[in-house]
Formats: C-alpha cells, structure tokens, sequence
C-alpha cells in the first residue's frame, strides 16, 4: 500500500511536486500519467528513497520512506526510466548483486535468478556484460532484478522504453501476473494504450498537481464526453 | 579546419556556460575554490622557495646539483604526465561517444582527433600547470627574476615539455592499437609494460638520486665540482635535461647557453606535434576500428574466476550486503583496465622506490642534510599516500555511476557503504605507505646504530597520513561526484579532485610541521650527543591523532552528508 500525504518537492524556487496526495491500495494497479516535465519522476524518485521531499509524508506498506527507509525499501522494487546497470557485471552478477542487497538467503537467490532468467528469456546472454547489452536487454534486467525479493510494491518509471514487442508482453504479462498476486504497482508511462489495458486507477499530473485521478470506469465515462478517445482526454486534462 | 574552430566555439561556450553559472551555491563554492587555489598557490610558492633557499644556503649544495634534482624531479614528472595520458587518451579518443557521433558526421578524422588530443592534454593538466607555475614562482623568486621571466618559461618551456610528453603518449597509444590488432591486447600491453620499466630502470641506473645522495654524504662539501664530472652522455638527449639545463645556465646568468636548451625543447615539441598530425591522419580512424573489435572480442560471455571466493555465486563469512558491494567493486577494478593498470604501476615504481631506498647508505653526520633527506623522503612518501588516494579513493563513490540508483533504493544502510568503500580504500594506501615509511626509515636506523625509534614513529605517522588522506579523498569524492562521468582519471581530474589534493597536501604540510622539530632533536641527539626525551616525540605523535582524528571525522560527515543528498 502506497500513500502520499500534501508532498511537495522544490528545487530552489522551482517546485516540480506540489502538495500532492494519493493512495494506491493493496494488489492495485496505479497508473501515472503526465507530460513532460510534469513530476511524475521526481514522484517516483521520492517514493524509491532517491530523493527527498521538502515536505509531506510518503509511507509505503506502513513505513515512513524518510524515518524508516530501510524498513520500507525492504518492501518495495524500484524501476528507473533509465536502465543503467554497473557495466562491468554480467547480467546474472548483477542480479545476484541486487539479491544481496536484499539479504536474501543463497539457496533462495539461486532458485529465484534461474526462475527469473527462464521467465524473462535472457539465459542467452545474462553471462555476458551488461555494458554490450541493448536497451532492451538492459530494461529485461532491470525488471527481473526488480522482482528478485518477490516485493510487495512495485514503483515502475516508463517500464516499456527500448522493449521489442515480445518483452513488451513479457513485462505486460509480468505486471499483471504480480497485481494479480496483491503487488501494488505505482506504473508512469507515456503510454496511453498500456495504462488503459494495465491499470486499475489512472492519475495525470501537470505542473506538479495531480490534475486527474479515478478509476478506469470513471475514465470511460469522461472519454465518451470528448470523442471516445483517451489520448482526446489526456490532452483537454494537460492542455 | 573550419570544423575544428566550429565545436570548439560550441565547446568553450557550453565551459563557460557550465563554468560561469550565477546562481548562489555556484558563486559561493567557486569562491571557496578560488581561496583554497590561493591559498595553495601561496603555500607552494612559500615551499618551493624556501626549499631552494635551504638545499641552496643551508646545505651549501650548489647550483650543479640542485639542478641535477630538478632534472631528476622533471624525469619523473614527464613520465607521469606520459603514462597519464596514455591511460586517458584510450578513453578520449578511444572510448568516447563524442567521438562515435563525430565520426557519423562529415569531420575529418584529423580534426576529430586534434579536438580530443587538446581536450584531453588541457583537461588533465590544468592542476599540473597550476602547480608547476607555483613552484616555479617560488623556485625563481629566490633569483629573484623579473616577471617576464615566469611567464616565458611557463610558455617556452613547460608547457612543451608537457606537451610533448602528450605528444609521445598518443603516438605510443596509437601503435599500441596498431599492433593491437596482430599481437591481442595483452601481449602489447605486456610489451609496454617491459619497456617502460626497462627505460626506468636505465633512467635511473645511470643518473640515480641514491647514488646522487650517497654522493653528496661522501664528497661533502665539495660535491658541485666533483658532480660537475658525473653527467652521463646519454641524459642529454632526454627532454628533462634539456629543461633543467636551461634553469641552471639562467641562474648562472649565461642566457647565451640557456636559450638553445629552450629552442631544442621547442623545435622538438613541434615536431612531435607534426608527427603526430601525420600519424593521426593516416592511422586514427583505423585503430578507432581497432578499438571497437577489441571490445567486441571482450563481449563473449564471462566465465571468470566461477569457483573462487570472488563468484557471485559463492558465500563467505561476510553479511550477504558487505559480501556483494565487495565483489562488485572487485570486478568492476578488475575488468577497468585503466584502474589495474595503474595501480600496477604505481605499485610497481613504489617498489622500486621501496628497494632502492632501503640501501640508501647514509654517512654523513650533519643534522641539517639528513633532516632534508629524512623530509624529502617523509614528503614522498606522504605524496604516493596523496596520488594514491586521489587516483583510486577519491572516484571511488563516482564510478558508482548512474547505477547507484540500484544501491540507493536497496535496504542498505549508507553507512555501511561508505564503511566498505572506505576499508577498502584505506587497505591499499595502508600497506604501500607502511612499506614506503619501513624502507625510509631503515637507512635511519642503520645511521643511528640500530636505534627503531624513528623507524616506529615513521610506521606510526604512515597509519595516521593513509588514515586521514583516505578519508578526505573518500569524503571529499562524495562531496564532489561526477556520476555522469565513467573514466576514473577523469573523475581525479575535476576540480574538486584537484581541491582534495590540495586539502590533502595541506594536512600533509602540516603533518611535516608538527614532526620537523622532534626529528631535529632526534637528529642532533645522534650527532652532537644533546639529550633526547621521549616526550619529545609523545607531544607530536599525540597531536598528530588528534589532528588526523579530526580530519576524519570530518571528512566521514561530508562524505556520509552527501549520500543523503538527491539523486
């Protein structure tokens, strides 16, 4: 469970989050929505422990992100917009990395990496590098290392970037596969399509105000007052 | 040549933007840097001149000799400057997406490579050239040469002689990857590993500082005249030589026989330039190509090192947390061969500094030449724990990258991160400073029959320096972090690299200051029998923890401080 209480984040006088209050259940699936530049990184950020907010509160499965952030990163997965991986690792060195940092026990971890390279399809090149891997390639490890802790939260930042259709799905299939399992994910995209088939509640943020937030049935309704379309109502809400 | 004036406008106009940027914090940290360039500059200057007054008036060394230092000084510089740039030129030119996306475009690959080779000489040498001016301001005020002077040598002289030591390093570079391609990789690096330490070996057998040393201890006084005789044929030829031989015809007052000196440095830093140009013209792209199959041939999958300790896969009795940030700092050390090369490197001539100065024989019982030589020694040392730190501490939480993220967002107590960082920092500089002080002390303890008291407070002093220039360098390297920037030389480049070194080299000076006064009474306990208290030595070695304890601490809160910072 995620909940965002009045947060806001400054840089100087700039204020790219403002008092911005939300809550994703239990198993739900959250998508973010926004322009460019509208806050929805420096959101996610926030709740992954990477930056911290000028004022608020962020608790995340019943832990304070700022007081109890170790407790509360135990909890949750974090997938930056950007895959950056240490070049020098291989992809299953990385992965074990990430395992370690999460104390898990070495049996478990074993188990888990060779679940997750057969899940995700990356037993051909998961001993190579990950300074020779693609986008793609490097976007797969990053999700598979997200999920290596069986988290209880997923924060996901543009999940389907660099992705060739048949990882696409394997990610979609993946998200919704966790959801299923009671995993709350907080998903921002760009991708209109993908939060309509993936989300169970959408939020779009413009200029650090969450300008929108309701549920997929709702968002039919507003669709049909515009054109049918969600891109017509993305961009009336974003205007 | 209109490409080349084109980005290089873009170029000084995104460093001046970056550079000069008005916002407060901006404004208040360059003024801070620009109090401690000051400071340190007025430090090195005070230095370089009181050194020359002392070896000059106290110790009665004379000119001949002096300048036979500095020549040596100069040797040791330029293949510093050398081997750095070879290491930094690979990524310059090598591994750089600017050069990928220039190579796309319709830009000459001589211009491409001219606009890297000057990126890459002034990136790396604005510390050196600041340095290199401050000890020549001291060095050249003591004759008190008029301002003219400071500014013709700074551009006819040192500025070649570091440019051509560039000039030397992109040429070696380039046919390393010319021969990359028959030999592998690994065979041309071992091949330049044995010549270059074939070539320092020679250096150093026929114009040796012990030698020189042990020397001055027999002949003293008359050591100028006797030395005078000793010049090897072979040194002439060397591009040291021909600068120090300029400084000392000038403080002979003979310009006639200065300039010449000047004008070979010139004219042969101008060729090499020349060849340079040619070289690149016909051989750069080709080895650029070179470089892309020698990382394509490092792409098959890993297999290394599977069964040892350090496989992923594998536990040991370290918590699952410490165990991975270990082996992830190992391997990405070990497969950077920038960072390997190096250290092997520094380790390497360490050694040698290591097994020569043990048999250091020291005869002369005069208290002022052996304190010079005990702090000559004592400053190297502290030097090689400074370089050390700031070459391999100091971009330590840097190299981190863009992928810290993956630390950042796991349940890990920062503190325990800069902890591994830091034990891991200080084990390396540790054992090389504690072996440095062992065998610059030994040549004491011989002099003073035996006595390991010396000795002891030189190991004492190595854990406090190695302790403290760790801390600062980690400190300060959070403080100051490049997380865009991949190549480690380049991070211990930057500006608030170069102000670590600066800070580093301060606390040194005063490490220097608070040992220099019982090293004296020690010294004259040996020679003219004065009486020596151990308290003499308690006082110093006391204040010493309490200052380096200090620096510690400090430096551990702006480096833990700054890993609290955004990401």
């Amino acid at each position: 469970m995620i909940e965002l209480r009045n947060v806001t984040k400054k840089f100087g006088s700039f204020t790219a989050v403002n008092s911005l209050t939300l809550q994703v259940k239990a198993g739900e699936f959250f998508g973010f929505l926004g322009p460019n530049g509208a806050g929805k990184t420096t959101t996610i950020k926030m709740m992954a422990g990477l930056f911290s907010p000028t004022s608020g509160e962020i608790v995340i499965n019943g832990h304070d992100v700022v007081k109890d952030h170790l407790a509360a990163k135990q909890t949750i997965a974090y997938v930056p917009d950007q895959p950056f991986l240490y070049d020098k690792l291989t992809g299953r060195e990385f992965l074990y990395f990430v395992g370690g940092l999460y104390k898990m026990a070495r049996g478990v971890l074993h188990k888990r990496i060779e679940e997750l390279i057969g899940h995700f399809e990356i037993g051909e090149w998961v001993d190579k590098r990950t300074e020779d891997y693609s986008q793609g390639m490097r976007q797969r490890i990053t999700i598979a290392a997200a999920m290596i802790h069986d988290p209880k939260t997923l924060i996901i930042d543009e999940p389907m970037i660099g992705l060739d259709p048949r990882s696409a799905k394997i990610v979609r299939d993946t998200l919704k596969e966790q959801s299923q399992k009671g995993v709350s994910i907080f998903m921002s995209t760009h991708s209109l399509p993908v939060a309509e088939e993936l989300c169970d509640r959408i939020g779009i943020i413009k200029n650090g105000k969450l300008v929108f937030c309701d549920t997929q049935d709702k968002l039919q309704v507003y669709k049909q007052q515009y054109d049918g379309k969600f891109e017509s109502v993305f961009l009336e809400l974003t205007k | 040549m209109t490409h080349l004036t084109h980005i290089l406008k873009y170029k000084v106009i995104s460093f001046v933007k970056s550079t000069f940027d008005l916002r407060f914090v901006t404004i208040a940290r360059g003024l801070g840097s620009l109090m401690l360039f000051g400071g340190f500059a007025v430090g090195a200057y005070v230095l370089s001149n009181e050194i020359t007054r002392f070896i000059l008036e106290q110790t009665r060394t004379g000119l001949y000799l002096y300048h036979r230092f500095i020549s040596m000084m100069l040797f040791v510089f330029f293949t510093a400057v050398n081997l750095g740039n070879i290491i930094v030129s690979y990524s310059t030119l090598y591994k750089s997406s600017e050069v990928s996306y220039l190579f796309t475009k319709p830009v000459s690959y001589s211009n491409i490579f001219v606009l890297k080779f000057l990126d890459n000489f002034l990136y790396s040498s604005t510390t050196l050239f600041l340095v290199a001016f401050t000890v020549l301001l001291g060095y050249g005020s003591y004759f008190g040469y008029p301002w003219y002077f400071f500014a013709g040598v700074m551009l006819f002289v040192l500025v070649p002689f570091m440019f051509l030591s560039a000039c030397f390093a992109v040429l070696v570079l380039m046919a390393i990857m010319k021969i990359t391609s028959r030999w592998g990789f690994r065979r041309v690096m071992g091949l330049l590993f044995g010549v270059y330490f074939v070539f320092i070996y020679l250096f150093f057998k026929f114009s040796n500082p012990i030698e020189l040393v042990e020397e001055v201890n027999r002949y003293y006084p008359n050591i100028d005249q006797y030395l005078s005789q000793m010049t090897p044929g072979f040194l002439s030829y060397l591009p040291n030589h021909w600068v120090s031989e300029f400084l000392f015809y000038v403080a002979r007052g003979d310009l006639a026989r200065a300039l010449p000196f000047a004008g070979i440095l010139l004219g042969v830093t101008f060729g090499a330039f020349v060849i340079v140009l040619l070289v690149a013209n016909r051989f750069y792209y080709l080895s650029w190509l070179v470089s892309l199959e020698v990382q394509a041939s490092k792409s098959a999958p890993y297999s290394m090192m599977k069964t040892s300790f350090f496989d992923f896969r594998n536990r040991s009795v370290f918590s699952p947390q410490i165990e991975v940030l270990l082996k992830k700092e190992f391997f990405s050390f070990l497969r950077e061969p920038s960072q390997w090369i190096h250290l092997l490197v520094m380790v390497i001539l360490t050694i040698i500094f290591v097994m020569s100065i043990g048999n250091l024989n020291l005869r002369l019982r005069v208290t002022e030449i052996q304190l010079m030589t005990y702090l000559v020694l004592f400053g190297f040392a502290g030097f090689l724990s400074c370089s050390l730190s700031l070459r391999f501490v100091f971009p330590m939480i840097s190299l981190e990258g863009q992928a810290f993220w993956s630390v950042l967002s796991a349940p890990l107590d920062r503190q325990k991160l800069y902890l591994t960082k830091f034990l891991l920092g200080f084990f390396i500089v540790f054992v090389l400073a504690e072996l440095v002080a062992i065998a610059v002390n030994i040549p004491f303890v011989r002099l003073s029959a035996g006595r390991p008291l010396l000795l002891y407070f030189g190991m004492y002093s190595a854990f406090w320096i190695s302790l403290s220039i760790v801390a600062i360098n980690l400190g300060f390297g959070g403080y100051f972090p490049s997380f865009n920037e991949k190549n480690p030389i380049r991070v211990s480049s930057t500006q608030g690299a170069t102000l670590t070194f600066l800070v580093s080299l301060v606390y040194l000076v005063t490490v220097v200051a608070i040992v220099i006064l019982p090293l004296t009474r020690y010294l004259e306990s040996l020679f003219i029998f004065r009486q020596f208290n151990l308290s003499s030595i308690v006082q110093p070695g006391t204040l010493l923890a309490v200052v380096s304890t200090s620096l510690v601490g400090f430096s551990a809160y702006v480096g833990l401080k700054s890993l609290q910072r955004d990401f």
